[in-house]
């Protein structure tokens, strides 16, 4: 019996019904807790008796609070589905679309009940085309494709688990320490090897070399020139940057003087600076600006201000995005891209110019912020994917694919550790053989959790075998059949 | 023993609850009051912490309780009565969120009545739904926090004082301390319907049972007392703390009843407390961990489970084992991949068990009439039989003089105890088990020596060498473990890696080499020669020779063929492809385009990329399509004809492979004086500012680049002209072009200049100040004193440029030794983490929980051991096989 039919029938005790209406119930009738509430008299007298089934429904079916709360749910959802109505529709090819001849070979495998992948139909699109083989013949491929297939698959109640960790943590052995390597483009250092891996698996808010990959719109990929501008204006400039700073503490006055050079370059107002400093909340004093000098009056005798403001202007942001800290362009087939030292991918988004489809960070927490788990999902196996690949290792993309998909499959991006995947686990047991072995059992014991044995490591703890591959089977051997005994006896 | 009948019985699942003061006597065998454990003539003494009730560990004795004997009764627990109730440390903080968010009157949870069952709905929901213990916990902090804003009881109105809580145990309201009385009595106040929302199952614990009145006192057995060769007793560390607590308990009790002042009753109060804190856990963070005489602070309860020498990791997640040995191995080529070499010693003490039945009477019965050490008349080895066991469990021993006697007493229902012999299944194993790979299921081969052997072709997986390596040998004792190690363990069955769809077991080393001598140019062969390589093998059948000038020759390719299944058909590159601008195919100049047709080697020479682990194309397909016992069967005689072809041929590298002419050594030196020459003026042009900056980078880091670019060109250049040199008559570069052994680089850095030395990716610039050595001027930037090295391995390195490259071979060990452990914990994180999950019947990926992690594995349902190295289907394969079909 599963966990979640064991929680609902006591979920059913709980509400006072009866330990044996509850488990038949669950048991023959498949009934979840919702079914039970909404479920009619003579639904439940399929199982149970007429006053059991009445019993059962004045403890458990629906009641005046829980309709009003629903209704209140209802009205919801119901703006909710406007909202997104309301909301700019945006359409994204899925699929790479396949080519006519990959049509055709589609609709001829789901009439012979092939299920093939498409990705393979691809494969096979293109090898035909390839080798000319003619449109009579795609029937005898697929067959042959299809055969293999299904010779491939894998085995139920294969610990597909413990193979994909294997496969992952073996070659990190091999992997490099090295945390700088000079790849892809020379001026940007990215984290590699061993410790990139294991920041993809903690799934770190911010990795210890953020950066990102932005591209330009179609019409813009080929112009150097927007790109150096499109760079220069995600490049964050402080004023420390610019300018030079004087003190004058018997003044207790700060002059800023801007390289006047640098600002026309960077096509900067010294008014806008200004203005800018002025707003600044720890900037405290008089803003005055003259051609080419901005003087800050701080009240006089305060000296612990006057440093403050010193800090706060030369801190001060004077065009770019938050985080970013350089823009590289790169010509990369046949297009200008920038790579970025820093990241910051909501704002990246919002810029102008800007390929938003095409335009990546390289951490999957903020992938998952700012476009979701699914769009996580698929950065967190890249990102793996391209760090192995990196270093020469050759790992099976099924096996990353269930690691990311461990990560995200709550909806959250949940890292690999006490703190994530393993501090979820149901199994106390499990949970208390990884880490913090105390605490899981002493909680245990208030919350009077169950283990319910159905993993590996509690099944090994108490010593019976574990669940998976050939301990998930049972074997029997009843003799021959009867009636063959029979016949030989006649 | 229902080892025979397969698992009748198992645990369901396991309820924690925690007990009430009243359970825990129900429990108890027997109160325990005298701190003292054994009288003077050693027995036990009565109500005593070595109480006879609490179990039994000297061999003889009787339990009191349940009249077991040291095996068969597993302890008992008995209980000490608290004279003054004591926090249980492990619950601290719960009893603080506790007091903090319920009312100090009335015991009320400090929410509203609809608030509190909004909340206990979402609870439900979130039991419905499947969530995790953690959520839970995580909303029941929500709700403490929610109803500890409150100042004010909204049940009575009273205004509710600020708790605090004096690290590690004491309470404290407005400054005035809570005792564990008070404490507890507030916890008992708080109804069963509020401690859902607390984060308790009021079904199985009330809070007040946090604060402990009644201590339960684990059975001897699990604090046994060990006796010295002098005598004397040693206790167990959980004794001499239950000795502490007794001693103190005693003494308050004393205290209390007969009166004294408030102050002393308190002091021992606490003293007692600190007892029963450190008795849960000495290392509470606040306290001075409780010490034994000699200084060595005390293991206590928490400290036996925790981490990783506790009782969970060491103990139940793995478990030492019998019938398993260990010693050094090496390696032996006259092996099948299936087999390991078990010297005799090692097979004398391995048992296999035997099960006496009326059909095999008459062979046990001569079985054990050989006795333990049986051999042939030629003194070879013949397996005996060490134990008879009776099946009411008595186990006679089998020696050389009763061997007889033994035997006519066998009856069927008995079992013996047999000797390894040729042929059994038994576990071989290799730490670190990094991959299901590094343990694999063997058939034994008594060997003579007394190192395990295996063959070389399974050194890969096991990432084994032979430089004092040991593995571990276990023996299977069951009939369905045999079954299930040699249908999913064997070696044969792990020819393919499923971390990559390829080839793990393959041809190494000397084999590539071999058989890049069979194949390269298709030499001929003599039919002495084929003779000679073929006696290697249980063959008596020839491949066909070829008739040239009257003569019968055999050619190299031929010989190769004959080993390949009849319709192979096979195209790809060899390792040693030049990778040509276009590539001619058959036509290929260095014989390294391989086509198979029909089982025949037509083009090209086999090594690395056909036949090696790791990238063997050939052995992929032959294990792939034609079945792993063709695979073995492949690599078992590829394997031995190599090495029977190079030893034929005879292989040596010597220093003489790195020879290059002069003239060549001369451009080298140029080549190396030109580029030090370069970077001299970088410098220059650095010191004067005139460094064109590259991108974002300033003038230092500008020369760094460019420096090194110069020097690594400098160095590959040099290896260029060296390689110019170094054909494939050279056995160095044998190895290196097959990918028998090291590599190009390897070569010319022995030949050529072994170039930069890098540490952490730059140039070295530490050491003295402004300096590398002390000898070179300050601010030196040079090549040379910034770990340049021109010299190459032959000619030997300078003293300066020895001192660099120690510098990098230090990196590289501090490297591998970080770099293993923090692997190692990813590892078991990745495998914590994934254990669980498992392919279900309807090929979805599913958690224990029975959650859906994949639909699909992943997202074709293809097992990556099965498939091309990640492809599901080789359509190269596919298009082949219909042409095929079609002529």
């Amino acid at each position: 019996m599963t966990m979640a039919k064991k929680d609902t029938i006591n979920a059913l005790k709980r509400r006072g019904v009866d330990e044996e209406s509850a488990k038949k119930l669950v048991k023959e009738g498949d009934f979840l807790l919702g079914d039970v509430k909404d479920a009619s008299k003579e639904e439940l007298m399929e199982y149970l008796s007429e006053e059991k089934a009445e019993e059962v429904l004045n403890q458990v079916g629906k009641k005046g609070k829980k309709k009003s709360k629903s209704k209140k749910k209802k009205s919801e959802e119901k703006s909710e589905e406007e909202e997104s109505k309301s909301k700019e529709k945006i359409e994204i090819d899925k699929f790479e679309a396949l080519s006519e001849t990959g049509k055709e070979l589609k609709s001829l495998s789901e009439k012979e009940g092939y299920y093939l992948p498409r990705a393979l139909i691809r494969d096979i699109a293109e090898s035909v085309k390839e080798h000319d083989i003619s449109e009579d013949d795609y029937e005898e491929v697929l067959e042959m494709v299809n055969e293999r297939v299904q010779n491939r698959k894998v085995d139920p109640k294969e610990s597909v688990g413990i193979v994909g960790a294997q496969s992952i943590g073996e070659p990190g052995t091999q992997m490099t320490m090295r945390t700088f390597h000079h790849a892809g483009v020379a001026e940007i250092g990215v984290t590699q090897g061993l410790p990139r891996m294991i920041e993809i698996v903690d799934a770190r808010k911010e990795p210890s070399t953020p950066s990102m990959e932005v591209h330009l719109k179609d019409e813009f990929k080929d112009d150097r020139e927007e790109a150096k501008d499109l760079a220069s204006r995600l490049e964050i400039t402080r004023l420390k940057d610019i300018a030079d700073f004087e003190i004058n503490i018997a003044e207790t006055s700060i002059t800023i003087e801007p390289d006047m050079e640098t600002l026309e370059e960077e096509n900067l107002d010294i008014d806008e600076i200004a203005k800018d400093l002025n707003k600044k909340r720890n900037v405290e004093g008089e803003v005055t600006q003259s051609d080419e000098v901005i003087n800050i009056d701080v009240e006089e005798g305060k000296f612990s201000l006057l440093y403050q403001t010193v800090e706060e202007a030369k801190e001060a942001k004077i065009k770019g995005i938050k985080g970013i800290t350089r823009g590289v362009i790169r010509k990369d087939e046949g297009e200008f891209v920038i790579y970025t030292e820093g990241s910051n991918l909501k704002d990246v988004l919002k810029m102008d110019k800007v390929d938003i489809e095409k335009t990546t960070t390289n951490s999957p927490v903020e992938i998952y912020n700012v476009l979701g788990i699914e769009a996580a999902r698929k950065s967190i196996i890249q990102e793996a994917k391209d760090t192995l690949n990196e270093q020469g290792l050759e790992v099976d993309i099924r096996h990353i694919m269930l690691v990311a998909d461990i990560m995200t499959n709550e909806g959250e991006l949940n890292a690999i550790g006490r703190h994530g995947v393993s501090g979820r686990k149901t199994s106390v047991l499990a949970r208390a053989a990884f880490e913090i072995t105390s605490q899981h059992l002493l909680r245990a014991a208030i919350l009077g959790e169950e283990d319910q044995l159905d993993g590996v490591a509690e099944n090994v703890i108490v010593g019976q075998p574990i669940t998976q591959g050939t301990g998930a089977v049972d074997v029997k051997y009843t003799g021959y059949p009867e009636k063959e005994v029979q016949k030989d006896e006649e | 023993m229902n080892q025979s009948k397969g698992i009748s019985k198992r645990i369901g699942s396991i309820q924690f609850a925690y007990m009430s003061p009243e359970e825990k006597r129900d429990l108890s065998a027997t109160k325990i009051i005298t701190p003292d454990t054994y009288d003077d003539d050693g027995f036990p003494i009565e109500m005593g912490l070595m109480d006879a009730h609490l179990g039994v560990i000297e061999p003889g004795l009787r339990c009191k309780t349940c009249g077991g004997r040291v095996d068969e009764c597993s302890g008992h627990f008995g209980h000490i009565e608290l004279a003054m109730p004591v926090i249980h440390i492990g619950y601290v903080k719960e009893i603080k969120k506790l007091l903090r968010s319920t009312c100090s009157e009335c015991g009320r949870i400090l929410l509203e009545e609809e608030k509190t069952t909004e909340y206990l709905d979402r609870m439900e929901e979130m039991r419905e739904m499947g969530g995790s213990p953690l959520d839970i916990r995580n909303l029941a902090k929500e709700i403490s926090k929610d109803a500890r804003k409150k100042g004010r009881c909204p049940h009575c109105n009273t205004d509710q004082p600020k708790i605090k809580l004096d690290k590690p145990t004491t309470f404290r309201e407005e400054n005035t301390k809570l005792t564990p009385k008070e404490v507890r009595a507030r916890l008992e106040r708080i109804p069963d319907n509020d401690l859902w929302a607390l984060g308790i199952n009021p079904d199985v614990t009330r809070p007040e049972y946090m604060v402990l009145k009644v201590l339960l006192v684990p059975p001897v057995t699990v604090r046994p007392s060990i006796t010295l060769e002098s005598g004397d007793r040693s206790e167990d560390d959980l004794t001499h703390k239950l000795v502490d607590i007794l001693r103190i308990n005693q003494r308050l009790r004393e205290n209390r009843d007969v009166g004294s002042p408030q102050l002393i009753v308190e002091d021992l109060w606490d003293l007692l407390q600190y007892h029963a804190t450190t008795y849960f856990d000495n290392q509470t963070s606040g306290i001075p961990p409780a010490r034994h005489r000699s200084g060595r602070t005390l293991k206590t309860l928490i400290q036996r489970l925790k981490g990783k020498e506790g009782r969970f990791r060491q103990n139940l997640s793995g478990k030492r084992v019998n019938f398993s040995a260990r010693t050094v191995i090496s390696p032996d080529p006259w092996l099948s991949i299936n087999e390991v070499g078990v010297p005799e010693r090692a097979s004398r003490e391995l048992t296999v068990p035997l099960k006496v039945t009326p059909m095999n009477l008459d062979y046990a019965k001569e079985l054990i009439k050989r006795g333990p050490s049986p051999s042939t008349e030629d003194g070879e080895y013949l397996p005996g039989v060490n134990y008879m066991i009776r099946p009411d469990g008595r186990r006679i021993k089998v020696t050389e003089t009763n061997a007889e006697a033994v035997a006519e007493k066998a009856e069927p229902g008995f079992t013996l105890e047999r000797e390894l012999k040729d042929g059994d299944i038994v576990l071989f194993n290799r730490q670190p088990s990094l991959h299901r790979m590094s343990m694999m299921a063997h058939e034994v081969k008594v060997v003579p020596g007394k190192t395990f052997r295996l063959n070389l072709a399974v050194c890969p997986p096991y990432n084994a060498d032979f430089d004092g390596d040991e593995m571990n040998l276990h023996v299977l004792q069951s009939e369905e473990a045999r079954a299930e190690a040699k249908v999913l363990m064997r070696v044969q069955e792990h020819i393919l890696s499923p971390r990559f769809g390829g080839p793990i077991i393959g041809a190494i080393q000397d084999h590539i080499s071999g058989l890049f001598f069979l194949t390269y140019d298709n030499p001929t062969f003599t039919r002495e020669e084929v003779v000679s390589i073929f006696s290697n093998l249980e063959t008596d059948r020839f491949p066909e020779p070829v008739e040239e000038d009257g003569n019968k020759i055999w050619k190299g390719k031929d010989i190769f063929s004959y080993f390949l299944p009849d319709d192979l058909n096979m195209e790809f590159k060899a390792s040693i492809c030049q990778k040509c601008e276009t590539c001619d195919k058959e036509e290929c100049q260095n014989d390294a385009y391989v086509k198979i047709e029909d089982g025949q080697l037509e083009h090209g020479t086999i090594d690395e990329n056909a036949v090696s682990a790791f990238a063997g194309e050939v052995v992929d397909k032959i294990a792939r399509d034609y079945g792993t016992d063709a695979g073995r069967k492949f690599i078992d005689q590829i394997t031995t004809i190599a090495l029977a072809v190079i030893t034929l041929r005879g292989f040596t590298t010597t220093i003489e492979d790195e020879e290059i002419p002069d003239k060549a050594e001369n451009q080298i030196e140029s080549v190396l004086t030109d580029a030090e020459n370069k970077v001299r003026n970088l410098i220059e042009a650095y010191k004067d500012g005139e460094l064109e900056e590259l991108p974002g980078r300033g003038q230092k880091e500008t020369l760094e680049v460019k420096v090194m670019k110069e020097l690594g060109k400098a160095r590959d250049d040099a290896g260029k002209i060296a390689s110019k040199h170094l054909g494939l008559s050279n056995n160095a570069v044998v190895m290196a072009r097959t990918g028998a052994r090291a590599s190009m680089l390897n070569l010319t850095q022995m030949a050529g200049a072994l170039g930069q030395q890098a540490i952490r990716g730059e140039r070295p610039s530490r050491g003295y100040e402004e300096r590398t050595l002390s000898h070179f001027k300050r601010k030196e930037l040079g090549a040379e004193s910034r770990g340049f090295v021109r010299s190459s391995y032959k000619d030997g390195l300078n003293p300066v440029e020895y001192f660099f490259h120690s510098m990098g071979g230090r990196e590289g060990l501090v490297d591998t030794a970080v770099r293993t452990a923090r692997s190692g914990y990813m590892q078991r994180r990745l495998i914590n983490a994934l254990e669980d999950l498992m392919v279900a019947d309807d090929g979805t990926v599913r958690n224990t929980a029975d959650k859906v992690i994949q639909f699909d594995y992943g997202e074709d349902g293809i097992d990556p051991m099965r498939s091309k190295r990640g492809d599901a289907v080789n359509m190269d394969d596919v298009i082949r096989e219909f042409k095929k079909r079609g002529e």
